[in-house]
């Protein structure tokens, strides 16, 4: 898988991820799709720190399309 | 007043050393009272909301004693983010994140399964018994470790050069393992170092960095509540404690930074087994 490729899946991923957490902190444990982890049928307690550890998860995808979307220098220069 | 001053003072002072000696603090935090016939509910909310304060003192310590290389690793990641890579001579840039994938896992460990693991485990007599197989783990990675090839001048220069990603995921993901009284962040930190290729010193160096922002971020995290109702009557006995705690913490790191020149994980490792095994005992006998 080239790159580019990686890059765009990573973009994605990251979006996803800033959504679910997002969806973490408006939406209580009761509210929450029933295949996230933490949904709890009638909890109205809101899983903030599920929805923080995915908005940094999200974030870190971020890092790792910008690296993988940067130009080669160092390895254009080496070769 | 649920924590006294005195007992707030002890508990402080045993938290500086025990969170950063690989002999779990949070393991001695729920041994120790138990031990001495102390009336403090271990469970309560007062006395988690205490914790974190001691926790706090003892990361902003760890940022202290660090602080010229959080600045160098930080203006490293900078660099990095500003050229779109991160040049194979940037050992800043590289330790940067480094720490940061190492972060990750540590992170979505302890902010999903904390609760349920502390919740299950925080009994003085599972703690004593994780403490002594706390011995199990640093005696592993001193029998497993690999010999330190890397030479270089500058301590984060060699690390950086030592560690790669998968194993700064490995060694974040190991720093879990505190998550069960009676396991220590820093051995198994240090105990990941050293099987990738660490000195103990680097180890050690690693261990302390990449401990250092999940601590504070679980602090941070809890800190409202010190100043909700779950801190009524300890707020001044969390900063006796958080005091007493910044001191030792002090004390710990700049000795261990000089006891891992030159020696190993083993006094540590006898340490958990006698004292693991001993407390087991008495609480099964008693």
């Amino acid at each position: 898988m080239n790159r580019r490729t990686l890059a765009a899946l990573a973009v994605v991923l990251g979006i996803a991820l800033i959504a679910i957490a997002i969806v973490y902190w408006v939406e209580p444990a009761k509210s929450l799709p029933s295949f996230f982890p933490g949904h709890q049928a009638g909890s109205t307690h809101h899983h903030t720190k599920h929805g923080i550890a995915s908005f940094l998860v999200g974030l870190a995808a971020f890092a790792f399309a910008w690296f993988n979307t940067g130009p080669k220098k160092t390895r254009a220069a080496s070769s | 007043m649920p924590i006294s001053y005195f007992h707030a003072a002890i508990l402080g002072l045993l938290q500086g050393v025990s969170e950063l000696f690989p002999v779990s603090s949070l393991g001695h935090t729920v041994i120790i009272p138990k031990l001495l016939g102390w009336n403090i509910h271990q469970n309560a909310p007062y006395f988690l909301t205490f914790l974190v304060a001691l926790h706090l003192a003892t990361a902003l310590v760890l940022l202290a004693f660090f602080w010229r290389d959080w600045v160098r690793i930080v203006k490293g990641i900078g660099r990095s983010l500003r050229d779109r890579e991160i040049a194979p001579d940037d050992a800043d840039a590289k330790l940067g994140w480094l720490l940061v994938v190492g972060t990750i896992p540590a992170g979505i460990l302890g902010l999903t399964l904390q609760d349920k693991l502390r919740s299950l485990f925080a009994s003085p007599q599972y703690a004593s018994i994780f403490l002594a197989l706390n011995a199990l783990v640093l005696f592993g990675a001193e029998l497993l470790r690999r010999r330190a090839p890397v030479t270089a001048d500058d301590d984060d220069e060699r690390i950086a050069r030592t560690v790669g990603w998968r194993d700064t995921t490995l060694v974040g993901a190991a720093q879990a393992l505190a998550l069960i009284p009676g396991f220590s962040r820093s051995g198994a930190s240090m105990g990941g170092g050293l099987l990738v290729g660490l000195s103990h010193k680097d180890a050690a160096r690693f261990a302390f960095l990449l401990a250092t922002p999940i601590i504070i971020a679980a602090a941070v995290l809890k800190l409202p509540d010190l100043a909700g109702s779950q801190g009524n009557g300890v707020r001044g006995p969390a900063l006796v404690g958080a005091l007493c705690s910044a001191v030792t913490a002090f004390l710990a790191v700049r000795f261990l930074m000089r006891y891992f020149e030159t020696n190993t994980l083993l006094p540590f490792a006898i340490y958990c087994a006698a004292a693991g095994t001993a407390a087991a005992i008495y609480f099964a006998v008693s």
